[in-house]
């Protein structure tokens, strides 16, 4: 059910079905928002079953809010438990973040606090969710517009000692690292050597914007070169993980999709070669 | 109560009424200016994710009132209805109950109708494939059981009534609709909302026949609906009504047994 080391996906969004699966382009496979496959049936669930015939899956959820201090959505979880049952995809993750409290959701991914109280929660949730879906989960960081005063460790070094804690791998989103290196003035580089590779299940790769001076996450253009140069100091310290090119508002041609995949095949493989020499 | 319970309710205040961005200043860093702009790419994000999935779900309203009034009302519905669920499918159930109250919205009455609509369209377009069924069983049951049958209807399958012409609203906004636009308003529609395989279809109904579906969808028997059917329109046909739900496999299944 893994994935090869070597392998490149793309987001696979609704405008570009059609297109996929008339030119079933190179891909090693495909990832979607686990709660737009919520469903009983219809189009949307047809669709994804057809994509499951022609790649490995990935289920990337949006919606579970692991880090809501009060409470694990129950239901939510078991909508995804019978996801997961239906596609027997090759990855599920999920965000190293909360998005509801008090029965309101926010539909975000917002940043949790990097201290102990909250790795303990994070831990046990990450459990639960194992748990009940029988397989082990990969936990995303995220961008973050906002920083939190109390900061025992910082977020790489969370997601390593919760990959530790809960034998969780680590979907290590190179876009989201930088946003947060920029927006708070850390060296994004001297963080890579906290994350560890053993632990690395995929890898991210999405555009952001600039606004007002703090860079959003938006996953609506090509991925900048200082990711890129980010990514391709990742790829040398961990080795080759299946990498994926996220793309969700402004929807380009697949054509663009699937260029930037070309560029990850490319630095992914000159790292390779780097190793060896 | 836990620093993180704490800080997620301060957080939530912040985002829910930008008046209250100071209760996350004893958890987030930065001068206060800073934070409360950074809050608002939060704010903005949430009703940005609360619009889109609005827009998914009422595309047909979307256009009758354009995308600017559009946008308003999804900002105010999500102040009066905020998102309880992660799963933005389930966003938006309340928006006709909420049309209905606005004033500004009493130009256009039909909207909370159109709306309604909408919500079953966008429900029956995930709801489960219908499974395929031999009508060669309607011919078994004994005779002096039919009037007991009881359909198995395909999911998603409803109706529903208007004072309006609903059906007709929604088919002339379709993407691949080429006929006549004009709208008759003295016309009442009752629409039935079904799958045809993978696409929800929308189609009007005759008085009788959307009692016999009402009926019979509420769990009536045979009997039962088109009892109902006949009190509301003395024309109505059944065994038209039957070969018409039969080929557009409306009909998944039957059973005779009394319920409970």
């Amino acid at each position: 059910m893994a994935l090869p080391l070597a392998a490149i996906g793309i987001g696979l969004r609704q405008p570009h079905y059609r297109e996929v699966f008339e030119t079933a382009p190179e891909l090693g496979f495909v990832e979607v928002h686990s709660e737009n496959f919520f469903l009983d049936g219809g189009a949307s669930m047809h669709a994804l079953e057809r994509a499951r015939a022609a790649y490995p899956v990935s289920l990337h959820g949006v919606g579970l809010s692991i880090g809501s201090a009060d409470r694990l959505a129950e239901q939510h979880l078991a909508q995804l438990v019978r996801l997961v049952e239906r596609i027997e995809p090759a990855l599920v993750s999920e965000h190293l973040c909360w998005g509801a409290i008090d029965g309101l959701h926010f539909n975000d991914l917002l940043p949790l606090p990097s201290t102990y109280e909250a790795l303990a929660l994070v831990s046990e949730r990450v459990d639960r969710v194992q748990n009940a879906l029988g397989r082990h989960i990969l936990i995303e960081n995220v961008s973050a517009y906002v920083e939190y005063r109390d900061r025992e460790l910082t977020e790489t070094a969370f997601l390593a000692e919760l990959a530790r804690r809960s034998g969780c791998g680590i979907l290590f989103d190179v876009n989201n690292l930088y946003v947060n290196a920029k927006n708070f003035g850390f060296d994004a580089y001297a963080r890579l050597a906290e994350l560890p590779a053993s632990a690395i299940g995929q890898i991210h790769l999405a555009g952001h914007t600039e606004v007002d001076g703090c860079l959003i996450d938006t996953h609506g253009s090509r991925v900048c070169a200082e990711v890129w140069a980010l990514y391709d100091a990742a790829c040398r310290r961990y080795g080759p993980k299946p990498t994926l090119i996220e793309w969700d508002t402004d929807l380009p041609p697949l054509e663009v999709l699937l260029d930037e995949a070309g560029r990850v095949r490319s630095i992914a493989a000159c790292a390779a070669e780097a190793a060896y020499v | 109560m836990s620093e993180l319970l704490e800080s997620q309710r301060g957080f939530a205040a912040a985002l829910r009424d930008a008046e209250a961005s100071s209760r996350t200043s004893r958890w987030l860093a930065g001068d206060a200016a800073l934070v409360a702009r950074r809050l608002a790419i939060y704010r903005a994000n949430m009703a940005a994710s609360a619009a889109k999935a609005l827009a998914a779900a009422y595309p047909v309203l979307q256009q009758v009132v354009g995308n600017e009034f559009f946008d308003g009302l999804a900002r105010a519905y999500l102040r009066a209805w905020p998102s309880t669920c992660g799963n933005l499918y389930d966003y938006g159930g309340e928006f006709a109950a909420f049309l209905a109250e606005l004033p500004h919205a009493q130009s256009l009455p039909y909207l909370p109708d159109l709306a309604r609509l909408e919500w079953l369209v966008h429900r029956t377009y995930g709801a489960a494939d219908a499974k395929p069924w031999d009508p060669a069983g309607l011919m078994a049951v004994a005779p002096e059981l039919q009037h007991e049958i009881r359909f198995e209807w395909a999911a998603g399958t409803a109706v529903m009534n208007s004072t309006y012409p609903i059906a007709h609203i929604w088919t002339i906004h379709q993407p691949e609709y080429a006929g006549e636009f004009a709208v008759d308003w003295s016309v009442a529609e009752r629409a039935l909302v079904a799958r045809a395989g993978l696409r929800v279809t929308v189609m009007a109904l005759e008085v009788g026949d959307a009692a016999f579906f009402i009926a019979a969808l509420a769990g009536g028997s045979l009997d039962d609906a088109a009892t109902a059917a006949l009190n509301a329109d003395p024309a109505f046909d059944l065994g038209a009504l039957l070969a018409r739900a039969i080929a557009s496999n409306l009909i998944c299944g039957i059973a005779t047994d009394k319920r409970d």
